[in-house]
């Protein structure tokens, strides 16, 4: 078994509380979606949305997957996945073209 | 771990180990899903090679998206993970009655969400005339969505599979409780990559400039 000492799991009552959150903020992109059709917030939509995503990620992965009770060689194994896919598709995609053409 | 360390284990049906302090199917199920990443990123980087690039015949992707029924959809897949962290957790407090009555909310939501990709892709072949190979950019649409459903399909056969389990007299065992939380990882991923498939292909909505 481990050394590492962990916090305890969240309750029943707690997740159920992250549900809501992540009802809410799925609320509020959709909202952003409508909201850039009306006034073509142009990059910013991206942005915030893009950010919405990343915390929903981080909630479910952190609280649902338990990743932060976990032991921290499962982070580092997830996050080398991670880290790797977004790099190799962000270099393709700038090579090819398409964040130069979002960019602007 | 020495053989009889290993044996010891096993006998005492207690999980195995390596060095890293890790059960070893926990553990491959991370690096497994860790993987995945590398398989979904591919699939979104190709739809967004071709989503905004112009000159294609046919219908775009971005011109036929149902945003609220999508959304109606992703709200069902997210409260599947709750569905989902709750069957872990009566398990984990030997609730086994609750266990199975959440294992099988979460493949009915499961379930749901597929049959709002069904209507989905339907509306978009017939009412849309956008098929598979309508262009590039269709293509890479039906095979982001369509890879991912296959996994949301995978993960409901698993749940359904527990559920099943669950439903004998003894209940789901401890071992079979490591399997609960083996599919619970996958279906948690499944969720995860449709926040990002949700979030990039369909409220960014790219379309050629």
């Amino acid at each position: 078994m481990t050394s590492e000492q962990h916090p305890a799991h969240p309750t029943p009552a707690q997740y159920w509380k992250i549900a809501v959150l992540l009802a809410v903020l799925t609320a509020v992109e959709v909202a952003m979606f409508y909201i850039n059709n009306a006034l073509d917030l142009k990059y910013f939509n991206s942005i915030i949305l893009l950010s919405l995503a990343g915390l929903k990620f981080v909630i479910v992965v952190g609280w649902y997957m338990h990743l932060r009770y976990e032991e921290s060689t499962l982070s580092r194994f997830f996050s080398a996945g991670f880290i790797l896919a977004i790099s190799l598709y962000t270099l393709v995609l700038t090579a090819l073209g398409v964040l130069a053409v979002r960019g602007g | 771990m020495s053989d009889l360390a290993h044996d010891a284990a096993v006998d005492l049906g207690h999980p195995e180990q390596e060095s890293t302090g890790v059960e070893n199917r926990k553990l491959g199920m991370w690096v497994f899903l860790s993987s995945e990443f590398l398989f979904f990123g591919a699939l979104i980087s190709t739809y967004l090679l071709y989503s905004n690039r112009a000159g294609f015949q046919g219908t775009y992707p971005a011109e036929v998206y149902d945003i609220p029924f999508t959304s109606v959809s992703s709200f069902v897949l997210l409260m599947s993970s709750l569905t989902m962290v709750l069957a872990h957790n009566a398990l984990s407090g030997n609730d086994q009655n609750g266990a199975r009555t959440w294992l099988f909310a979460t493949a009915a939501l499961g379930a749901i969400f597929l049959a709002g990709q069904v209507f989905e892709f339907t509306e978009f072949i017939v009412e849309a005339g956008m098929t598979l190979s309508s262009n590039p950019a269709a293509s890479a649409f039906y095979v982001l969505t369509g890879f991912h459903g296959a996994h949301v399909a995978i993960g409901v056969i698993m749940l359904l599979s527990l559920w099943g389990m669950s439903r004998r007299k003894e209940g789901l065992s401890e071992r079979q409780g490591m399997n609960l939380e083996l599919v619970g990882l996958y279906w948690h991923f499944v969720d995860i990559i449709w926040i990002i498939i949700f979030t990039v292909v369909y409220l960014l909505s790219i379309r050629p400039a």
